[in-house]
């Protein structure tokens, strides 16, 4: 591991990071932008943040500058790209070495203040600033104060077209949870109020208010010109992402069905003059149809009744024999099931080799109770015969499950056949048996 | 049963299904007292030739084109809306609980899967035929699961439409194993007939519930 963690940072020192701005936490305060120019450039993250505060000072100039690299520079973590890059086919399992952070989490005391507050907090005092010195006042107030309240607003909208969240407001159509809501609609109107401050700059208030009217009905009007055009546009994106899915999924069918159906039927004409390689066949891709079509397969390990049908099926691939299963509810596997489907195991295997198909499997399983039935159609028995004959494989499932508190009941029906039932309960809540 | 089909002098079939192959195979497997008087290959044919022809048992595929898109289940509805005498036995590949309990619902007698042995197919049909209901295990099955089995509340009277009884239980639960309805009577010492009453009843509570366990447990499965 630490040998290999020198290759990578010896490749930085030479050949520069990627220039990304690190995720929300990992050394991000604003947008990320001075902590990825610093390690894009190799330099320390203060020093960068000093110049870009020198150059926002100048005019705005490092205002600018930040905000488009912070809507043009991607997120990612530069380390990681860089390592991916140096070894494409080393995955990571491990935390980030310390490395990575070390320049980041030198200041861990304001780790916890929300980077908005301290924006936010900054702009009221030079807001306040401005408002106290009289000098600044009748200098520059008149466009500095305007200017801020623009920007501020600027920053709350934009904040929302981080390149994080874009995908995901897109996805909604228009960023539809009421926090975003509310700070997109709060960023628009702070920047309508400082254009509105800024433009009527000097003129009494009558025509300000005026003004302002004005500028809202434009607004609106062209808010209602574009309307349609923009909701079509919504609608053709997310019609047009519908359309893929549905292709998507039509080209899943596709291979499938060319994978199992076409290569099955190719089989089954090739020994067609063998049934019960045909019949098998034919099962076998029945049953995987069936399966891909109609049934989310369960987690492994979450399902009783997936773990049965897994057992039909191992008979059935085994002696050839179908079974008919017919599940009922449900259960978590645990010891005592996993006893149940050995005993149910026993049972089926010897329904196959003594009965005659078909083979029925029922099962019904609850919190508080499972039932098994194995029953099988062999004609006339002889019963003696059959008890010494089954003897072993009768131990194998009633040992099992008595020693786990069941019952195993062997019956032969009249008809022909003999059902095997296993039952085990579970005391407990047994007050709302009959509520 | 056995009198119905020894009074009976033909028994009339319409075969709808919309593999022509599928409708071929059945014909060829029935005995020679059961007469094929239609076939149909989607709804609309389908209603057409029920009504017209009016034959005693419709095999009725759950699956099928045309009308719409209701399927088995909508050329059911749509004779029985009809008026329609013929009864209704569905046949279906499909394991769907939802197809199965939809086309159950609107009117079909019973339901069994298309790999039924040609003489298990012969004697659902007779039943149905009878005016009883036809269960194969597995929509005995599901009968159970949509009921709330295994801790389902046990109706105190019959006339209890989102509940089974007991003994409506029991015999579902048989059939659910793999009993023939005769075995069913035979383990609860009970004639024939009364398993063909119970079984009848189920199908009714079925078909008249209002059943919202069913759209329940539907849901839980997203089947619906």
């Amino acid at each position: 591991m630490t040998f290999q963690n020198s290759q990578p940072s010896g490749a930085a020192a030479t050949e520069r990071l990627p220039l990304v701005r690190p995720e929300a936490g990992a050394g991000r305060y604003v947008g990320g932008v001075c902590a990825g120019l610093a390690a894009h450039l190799g330099l320390p993250v203060q020093r960068v943040r000093l110049m870009a505060i020198a150059a926002a000072l100048c005019g705005g100039a490092g205002v600018i500058a930040y905000l488009f690299l912070w809507i043009t520079v991607p997120v990612g973590d530069a380390e990681k790209v860089m390592r991916q890059l140096a070894d494409p086919h080393r995955v990571r399992t491990v935390a980030p070495p310390v490395e990575a952070s070390d320049e980041v989490g030198k200041q861990p005391w304001y780790r916890g203040i929300s980077v908005s507050d301290l924006v936010l907090g900054f702009l009221l005092v030079l807001v306040a600033l401005a408002v106290a010195n009289r000098s600044i006042t009748t200098a520059l107030g008149q466009w500095l104060l305007p200017a801020l309240v623009i920007l501020t607003g600027a920053l709350l909208t934009w904040s929302q077209l981080d390149e994080r969240r874009r995908g995901k407001i897109l996805a909604e159509t228009g960023g539809r949870t009421p926090w975003s809501t509310v700070r997109m609609v709060g960023g628009v109107v702070l920047v309508v109020v400082g254009v509105l401050v800024f433009v009527g700059r000097g003129t009494d208030t009558a025509t300000a208010i005026s003004a302002a009217v004005a500028a809202i009905a434009v607004l609106t009007g062209v808010a209602i010109v574009l309307a349609p055009w923009w909701l079509r546009l919504i609608k053709d994106l997310a019609q047009e992402r519908a359309m893929r899915e549905r292709a998507d999924e039509r080209a899943e069918i596709a291979a499938h069905l060319h994978d199992s159906v076409l290569q099955t039927l190719a089989m089954i004409q090739r020994s067609s003059t063998d049934s019960v390689t045909v019949s098998r066949l034919a099962r076998t891709q029945e049953r995987e149809l069936r399966q891909w079509l109609y049934e989310d397969s369960p987690e492994h390990g979450t399902s009783l009744a997936a773990e049965i049908r897994e057992l039909a099926v191992d008979i059935d691939e085994q002696y050839g024999v179908p079974i008919d299963v017919v599940v009922v509810g449900d259960a978590v596997p645990d010891d005592v099931t996993g006893a149940l489907v050995q005993a149910t195991n026993e049972a089926l295997k010897n329904a196959v080799r003594h009965g005659r198909p078909p083979i029925s499997l029922y099962l019904e399983a609850s919190e508080r109770r499972l039932d098994v039935s194995v029953r099988d159609r062999g004609d006339g028995f002889d019963l003696d015969s059959i008890a010494e004959d089954r003897f072993g494989v009768r131990e194998s499932i009633i040992g099992r499950i008595t020693r786990r508190g069941g019952t195993v009941d062997v019956r032969q029906i009249p008809d022909g056949g003999t059902e095997i039932r296993i039952r085990m309960e579970f005391p407990g809540d047994d007050e709302n048996e009959n509520s | 049963m056995t009198d119905q089909t020894e009074s009976a002098t033909l028994l009339r079939l319409v075969i709808v299904d919309d593999h022509a192959m599928f409708r071929a195979g059945v014909i060829s497997t029935l005995p020679d007292d059961f007469q094929v008087v239609g076939q149909a290959g989607d709804v609309d044919e389908a209603v057409a030739a029920i009504t017209e022809l009016r034959p005693d048992v419709v095999l009725l595929d759950v699956h099928l084109p045309g009308g719409n898109g209701g399927g088995g289940a909508e050329v059911a509805a749509r004779c029985a809306q009809a008026q329609s005498p013929s009864r209704m036995l569905a046949l279906s590949v499909s394991d769907a609980a939802t197809d199965v309990v939809s086309v159950i619902r609107a009117g079909a007698r019973g339901y069994v899967t298309k790999t039924i042995e040609p003489d298990a197919l012969a004697d659902a049909v007779r039943r149905v035929a009878g005016g009883d209901a036809v269960f194969s295990p597995r929509l005995a099955g599901f009968v159970l699961d949509s009921f709330g089995a295994p801790d389902m509340q046990v109706a105190e009277r019959d006339e209890e439409l989102d509940r089974l009884s007991a003994r409506e239980q029991e015999v579902m639960r048989l059939i659910a194993r793999g009993y023939s309805y005769r075995e069913v009577g035979a383990e609860l010492f009970i004639s024939v007939k009364t398993v063909e009453t119970h079984v009848s009843a189920v199908l009714r509570k079925l078909q008249l519930s209002s059943r919202h366990e069913i759209t329940r447990w539907a849901a839980a499965r997203r089947l619906l």
